[in-house]
């Protein structure tokens, strides 16, 4: 919200003197920050940032008030005409409690223009002046002092003027062209023809003011706010007005800012008053807060008096009664904000200044509880994989349909995962796998000049139920491209799925995860975290006794049926020897040499011994035989 | 006494010099010792077979001027095959020579994210003040997001152009924050707060917005929550703890700044503000001069929060702070574009993050 330093320093004078970045020191030091300064027509105005609880603050006075309050220093007194309340013109009937109060006023327009200096003033603030005056004396009125109003072609209104909930069906034009459908949550004026404006948001097309109206019907009331908001959100219509109201306009003001609009058409174009009053009245204030000494003392981190709190507080506009150690506290009927007495002590502890809250490091009350196995895990799992050369990657939960359904299980249907508004199809379903996004990235890498790719993910997957999508923590590894070949030492070869399969094992998958091909050389694996080993729970295992005899290495160049699997084999063999002397039985080559019969290749097989003995040459060669027998019996035989 | 040897014979003593001189090699040094000094063939064998055709009167004569030529030539061939040899040798040792300046095989290098990195040290600062970790879902239900926090009923962040719902439960939505992590916190603890003596934790994670990608917004990014609930908490434990924190990320020179600011799920509310960690708070680009950044919101626990978890407010009271991940991680790498993030290009991430 632009706020222009004159008419600021009009409101409080001792602003005047302070520069720009005084100014902005001081709001920001009171809660609103200043975005940036624009000079407009010789007029300067900052850029203030106001936040969504602080109705009150948005406008010259109450930014004044504001400033006011921190400095302790006068505000100008609003100058209202004498003006008293007559009976209606117009028959107003105010129909639904969203409207307690309606102040309004008919005039007969004379000749005369908007002033030059507010025409100014409304340029300086992105405001554009509409020339006519019963328009800008409205819109300057909402920037100076923060209340809304409304003027209306009093000639086009016909009849009495309700303020009611709309009929469903009813339509309305308003002021921006747009023909509105309303409901009955649509807080709306009408007169007898029906609706003429959407309350506290936008007037009507049909009664607007234009350069041949020649009297006008001023409207300055109350609206309730969540109706505000509820209408301004149903018809995406957020106008100055509706921010006001919506935040929560002050109800006192809805004369005051009657009597000004009035004050200023007399003066700006000689406008004849034909008649003035006010329908309903201000709203009941709630009950006094009540703020106590204890209370203010926590929040503000050090004893504070209650005296000065009333002070502070008073200065702020509220009415406050000290008894004994506490403060009976009416706020003002512009701060909607103060609501409970936590609201109270943040005003004392803001208008003294949150720099003088003292810096204390909380006391520990009970014992500190351990980080959890499963974040131990994950961040244990995230540094092993950075060790072994993985890039750590982030990538969005959602992805299209099309890249989710090759990685979804049949028993886990998108629709339970599928979003109702997402940004795009792209990025419509929470993904049942980590793969597609890996595959993406990886490819991107590649696409970018990578030799090889290394990369990982650990994020939820999602799988659909009942209950909504349940998530479960997901290690997803992707690996391709050319490996070695880029020193004197390390020979170049592609990257193999059984690579990937050495990672799953390092990482303690037990067996073999299900490794996909996801592109010409680039392949992937994805295993639930909770399904790998966790730490240990004992710091340091139980001790076991390890032999210090020598190992006896054997190799067994064996032939096998191509399509023989190696685990049946393995297993064979491993049966037919001592377990607890067989250390490790692997094969380390498969070649397929020139000559071989067709059908055919060469497996390998490498064979240690160890025991607490020293193991005889003998009997080692007997364990071997029967090894090869093993192996014999699934068709293998020696390779000659 | 040249004129008794022949013509051929004085040639190849005159060339021996040169041919001993061209040769580069053992072997050729080998088959020039057997042109001359050789058991078959040889300019030696046909000096001996002169001497002993040979007039008696000459022999002597003969004799001394042969047995010259010879030890000339075998003492030349000797010291060349020395020389051959020794240089042989250096070839040998050069070969064998390591030279460290190669290029060696170096282990693959990968690296952790730099969000997850700086969630991690996040942790790591909160660690000796006793915070652990609380998690919780991404997909939320509406009143952990929004209605535990005191976030009315007409809220406009509820709206579906702002969060993202789920279209078979419209009930779930992605979690807007990681503040729903306190919602369920507070409801699991509750029970036995006074046993616990309180609750601290941090809630490190991803959450959503419906906000186009751009280089500042994406739809999904990352906050570290913070809460503290105990006896008497108040501004000064809040501001007591984030010095301390954010001394330990920047530098012990750190000096912090609280300003009054509103979120509907603390009072007071503010923004933290840091000076400057690039700078040093004498002001640059990334401060725009100020000396000072804003780093994250905070404030103290609404009472209504404690209260939808089932804790009376005026027992216990407490902070909470919520900081965007990748807002720190721009701020601090002055990365200038928010996608850099998503975008997994493994260069960005080994600089970015790196290994422990």
């Amino acid at each position: 919200m632009w706020i222009e330093r004159k008419i600021l320093a009009q409101e409080i004078p001792a602003s005047a003197g302070m520069d720009a970045r005084q100014l902005s020191e001081l709001l920001a030091s009171l809660g609103f920050p200043v975005d940036g300064v624009a000079t407009r027509g010789g007029l300067e105005a900052l850029d203030v940032d106001i936040t969504a609880n602080r109705g009150d603050a948005m406008s010259h006075r109450g930014m004044a008030r504001e400033i006011a309050a921190k400095l302790g220093q006068p505000l100008t007194p609003i100058g209202t005409p004498a003006i008293t309340e007559q009976s209606p013109v117009i028959e107003v009937r105010l129909e639904s409690p969203a409207c307690p109060i309606y102040s309004t006023a008919v005039l007969e327009l004379g000749e005369g223009a908007t002033p030059q200096d507010v025409q100014a003033f409304l340029l300086a603030l992105e405001a554009s002046p509409k020339k006519l005056p019963a328009v800008d004396a409205s819109n300057e009125l909402l920037h100076r002092y923060g209340h809304p109003t409304h003027a209306f072609d009093a000639d086009r209104i016909q009849g009495a003027v309700s303020i009611r909930w709309a009929k469903g069906g009813e339509t309305l034009v308003t002021l921006d062209g747009v023909t509105r459908t309303l409901t009955g949550q649509d807080l709306v004026i009408t007169d007898e023809a029906g609706p003429i404006a959407l309350a506290g948001v936008m007037g009507g097309e049909g009664t607007k003011v234009t350069e041949a109206t020649r009297r006008v019907l001023l409207e300055s009331a109350w609206f309730d706010p969540k109706t505000v908001r509820a209408v301004a959100r149903r018809h995406s219509l957020h106008t100055d007005a509706s921010h006001r109201f919506g935040r929560g306009a002050d109800p006192a003001m809805a004369v005051v800012a009657r009597d000004l609009l009035v004050g200023r058409l007399q003066t700006w174009c000689g406008a004849k008053l034909v008649g003035v009053w006010t329908v309903g009245s201000v709203p009941a204030a709630e009950g006094a807060l009540v703020l106590t000494e204890p209370l203010l003392t926590r929040v503000a981190g050090e004893p504070q008096s209650l005296a000065e709190a009333a002070d502070a507080l008073r200065r702020l506009g509220c009415s406050v009664a000290i008894h004994g150690d506490q403060l009976s506290v009416l706020p003002p009927t512009w701060r909607h904000d103060l609501a409970i007495a936590e609201d109270l002590a943040e005003e004392v502890v803001r208008l003294r200044g949150y720099e003088h809250i003292p810096s204390v490091l909380p006391p520990l009350e009970g014992p500190p509880e351990p980080l959890s196995a499963s974040f131990l895990q994950r961040q244990r799992l995230s540094r092993r994989l950075a060790h072994l050369g993985f890039h750590q990657t982030v990538t969005y939960g959602f992805i299209s349909p099309e890249a989710d359904a090759p990685f979804a299980a049949p028993e886990n249907p998108a629709a339970g995962r599928t979003l109702s508004n997402p940004l795009g199809q792209e990025f419509s379903v929470l993904r049942a796998s980590l793969l597609p996004s890996l595959r993406a990235s990886a490819e991107q890498n590649f696409r970018q000049g990578a030799r090889e790719v290394r990369l990982f993910e650990l994020a939820p997957t999602y799988v659909s139920g009942p209950q909504g999508p349940a998530e479960r923590h997901t290690l997803g590894v992707v690996w391709g491209g050319a490996l070695g070949g880029e020193d004197y030492l390390s020979p170049a070869r592609s990257v193999r799925e059984a690579d990937l399969c050495g990672i799953a094992k390092d990482l303690g998958w037990a067996g073999l995860p299900e490794v996909h091909a996801l592109g010409e050389g680039l392949f992937g694996f994805e295993v639930p975290v909770a399904e790998l080993p966790q730490a240990a729970a004992r710091i340091i295992p139980t001790f076991r006794p390890f032999s210090r005899f020598p190992v006896v290495e054997r190799d067994l160049s064996l032939l096998v049926d191509l399509g023989q699997s190696y685990s049946t084999l393995a297993a064979a063999m491993r049966s037919a020897l001592p377990r607890d002397i067989l250390q490790d039985l692997r094969c380390v080559d498969v070649f397929r040499p020139k000559g071989l019969p067709e059908g055919r290749q060469a497996w390998l097989m490498r064979l240690r011994f160890q025991a607490d003995r020293t193991l005889l040459g003998e009997e080692v060669d007997g364990w071997v035989s029967a090894a090869l027998m093993a192996a014999e019996a699934l068709g293998a035989k020696l390779r000659a | 006494m040249d004129q008794l040897l022949p013509t051929e014979i004085l040639e190849a003593g005159q060339a021996f010099p040169g041919a001993l001189a061209a040769c580069g090699d053992l072997d050729a040094l080998l088959r020039l010792k057997g042109a001359y000094v050789g058991r078959e063939g040889s300019h030696a064998v046909r000096l001996m077979e002169l001497l002993k055709a040979a007039p008696k009167e000459q022999k002597r004569d003969l004799g001394a001027a042969i047995n010259g030529l010879k030890q000339q030539w075998e003492e030349g061939l000797k010291a060349r095959q020395a020389e051959l040899e020794s240089a042989k040798k250096n070839l040998n040792a050069l070969a064998d020579r390591w030279d460290p300046a190669l290029p060696p095989p170096t282990p693959a290098q990968g690296a952790l994210n730099p969000l997850n990195r700086l969630m991690d040290r996040l942790v790591e600062v909160f660690r000796p003040l006793g915070f652990h970790v609380e998690e919780g879902p991404e997909v939320e239900t509406e009143a952990h997001n929004f209605d535990g926090l005191n976030i009315p009923e007409d809220h406009p962040a509820k709206a579906s152009s702002d969060t993202f719902y789920l279209a078979a439960h419209p009930e779930l939505l992605l979690r807007t924050h990681t503040s729903p992590v306190q919602v369920r916190t507070l409801l699991r603890v509750a029970p036995d707060l006074t046993a616990r003596g309180g609750i601290r934790f941090l809630a490190p994670g991803r959450v959503y917005r419906k906000d186009e990608i751009d280089p500042t917004h994406s739809p999904m990014f990352h906050q570290v929550e913070g809460m503290l609930v105990g006896h008497g908490i108040g501004m000064q434990h809040l501001k007591g703890t984030l010095e301390y924190a954010l001394r330990a990320l920047f530098g012990p020179h750190t000096e912090i700044r609280l300003r009054p600011s509103y979120f509907p799920f603390v009072e007071p509310g503010c923004e933290v503000d840091v000076s400057c960690p690039l700078c040093g708070a004498k002001g640059c680009r990334v401060c725009k001069g100020s000396g000072w950044v804003e780093i994250l919101g905070a404030g103290l626990i609404h009472p209504n929060v404690l209260r939808y978890a089932g804790i009376d407010p005026d027992e216990w009271s407490g902070w909470a702070f919520g900081m965007g991940v990748e807002r720190m991680a721009m701020m601090l790498s002055q990365t200038p574009d928010l996608r850099l993030f998503f975008e997994n290009d493994q260069r960005f991430l080994k600089a970015m993050g790196g290994l422990d």
